[in-house]
């Protein structure tokens, strides 16, 4: 296990309130009230989604045991937002499992889910675009025609900051 | 009242628009006026964000630009899209840095992010704006016949700092406005407790687990019927209802409803002119007990 420096400066400059995370003491309030802990950790807590474990990984600077292992390990998150209210730190957890699943992204890994999603942005400037069935059941129920965006506005802005090479 | 820029989303603009329906019926009852604009997706907090936060600040303040550029503030029917709209909104005004880039890619397309307009959930717009009397005032049909419980969704008041909505963990507007139907609002132990949308998404297993929780707490309540103010959380505790009930081979059958397809009920509008027909979840004894 080795401390990537790097990694560790860029977990505690990713986000205003961020830099809080060196004063968390490990109570583990977060993963006593996690949803995810509650239906996939084991009776010692060593196994499933551990938010308390990410936070203090990610202090150290552990890139590679957040990054390499089972994909649960980060994604397990249902950005519930639970852990930011209980956190007696008032750490934002949230904001730092985001930087962690980013990481995760440009290392081409994460559920299929979100790539498929993002895919689908990048397309549509919609996660879900527009389809003549829809359209039509709009219709039926009295209900204007969904104003449309303009994607190639999106794609521009999109590909200006490189997101699209993030997608598979 | 003023005018709002409708910001419906994706999932209830191209997926579920029955809710669009009765949201646009009960806006016309209650007086709040929207209109239309070309926003594009939000994007949403627990995808997009999740893939680059930096594409999920500059898509959200581009929406936010469109609403600006006509000075109006937005109305969403969506959790996740509010959580959105307001999440950009707090990090941006909270760190030039970071709003001096993004407003640098929205000049290349003409844009430009202010930070001057309000993003509300309609849920705060009833409550807030419009009001308990009035709300109480156009049920002509109250629904005293029935009794529900209410899941207002994780993104509608977490995380408090930025969405300044409601208790976090005791959320209480959502009960407030679903009794104004008339209704009867039941009280159970995992009221807070996320619908688990986003990690079913990824993973099955944990996710059915965790909607077990919630759905067996839902049922102790003996709940008539499941309010929602949230497309995402409408849609996973409508339709992956049935496949809980075939995982655990426990029936269900709690029918799920909008907070303003509740209200259409209440004002009288039939249950055709809602749309109810495209829930999953079926509502036919639900109807029956209102009398419909």
């Amino acid at each position: 296990m080795e401390t990537n420096f790097e990694f560790r400066k860029q977990v505690m400059d990713f986000h205003i309130g961020s830099d809080v995370i060196k004063y968390c003491y490990q109570c583990s309030r977060c993963a006593d009230n996690c949803p995810v802990t509650a239906v996939t950790a084991d009776f010692y807590g060593t196994e499933g989604y551990n938010p308390r474990g990410n936070i203090l990984m990610a202090l150290l600077g552990y890139k590679d045991l957040l990054l390499g292992g089972d994909d649960l390990t980060i994604w397990g998150c249902t950005v519930c937002d639970t852990c930011d209210e209980v956190c007696p730190q008032n750490i934002e957890l949230t904001e730092i499992f985001t930087f962690l699943k980013n990481q995760s992204i440009a290392l081409g890994k994460g559920p299929e889910f979100i790539f498929s999603q993002a895919k689908a942005i990048f397309e549509n400037a919609k996660a879900i675009p527009s389809q003549p069935a829809i359209e039509r059941r709009r219709d039926q129920l009295g209900l204007p025609t969904v104003s449309q965006p303009d994607v190639n506005e999106v794609q521009t802005l999109l590909k200006n900051i490189g997101s699209d090479k993030k997608l598979k | 009242m003023t005018e709002y820029k409708m910001f419906e989303g994706c999932t209830i603009g191209n997926r579920i628009p029955f809710i669009e329906a009765s949201s646009r019926k009960v806006f016309d009852k209650l007086g709040i006026e929207t209109s239309q604009a070309p926003f594009a997706c939000c994007p949403d907090p627990t995808g997009m964000k999740s893939f680059d936060n930096d594409a999920w600040l500059v898509m959200g303040a581009r929406n936010i630009s469109l609403a600006e550029a006509e000075g109006k503030d937005i109305v969403s029917l969506c959790n996740g899209c509010t959580n959105t709209l307001r999440g950009v909104q707090h990090q941006l005004k909270h760190d030039n840095l970071k709003k001096d880039k993004v407003n640098a890619e929205l000049a290349k397309v003409g844009k430009k992010f202010k930070g001057s307009i309000d993003i509300k959930h309609f849920v705060d717009v009833l409550k807030d704006e419009v009001g308990m009397d009035k709300i109480k005032g156009a049920v002509s049909k109250p629904l005293s016949a029935i009794k529900v419980a209410c899941h207002p969704g994780c993104h509608y008041m977490r995380p408090a700092e930025w969405m300044e909505s409601d208790d976090p963990l005791r959320p209480i507007n959502l009960k407030k406005l679903a009794a104004a139907s008339g209704a009867t609002v039941v009280d159970y132990d995992e009221l807070a407790l996320c619908c688990g949308s986003a990690v079913t998404n990824a993973y099955e297993e944990p996710g059915f687990l965790n909607l077990k929780t919630k759905m067996d707490s839902i049922k102790n309540s003996g709940a008539d019927a499941i309010v929602v103010n949230c497309p995402a959380c409408f849609q996973q505790l409508d339709t992956r209802q049935r496949d809980l009930s075939k995982k655990f081979e426990t029936e269900y059958n709690i029918p799920v409803l909008y907070l303003t397809e509740l209200y259409a009920l209440a004002m009288g509008y039939s249950p055709d002119e809602l749309g109810l027909k495209f829930h999953r979840t079926r509502l036919n004894d639900l109807l029956a007990k209102i009398g419909l």
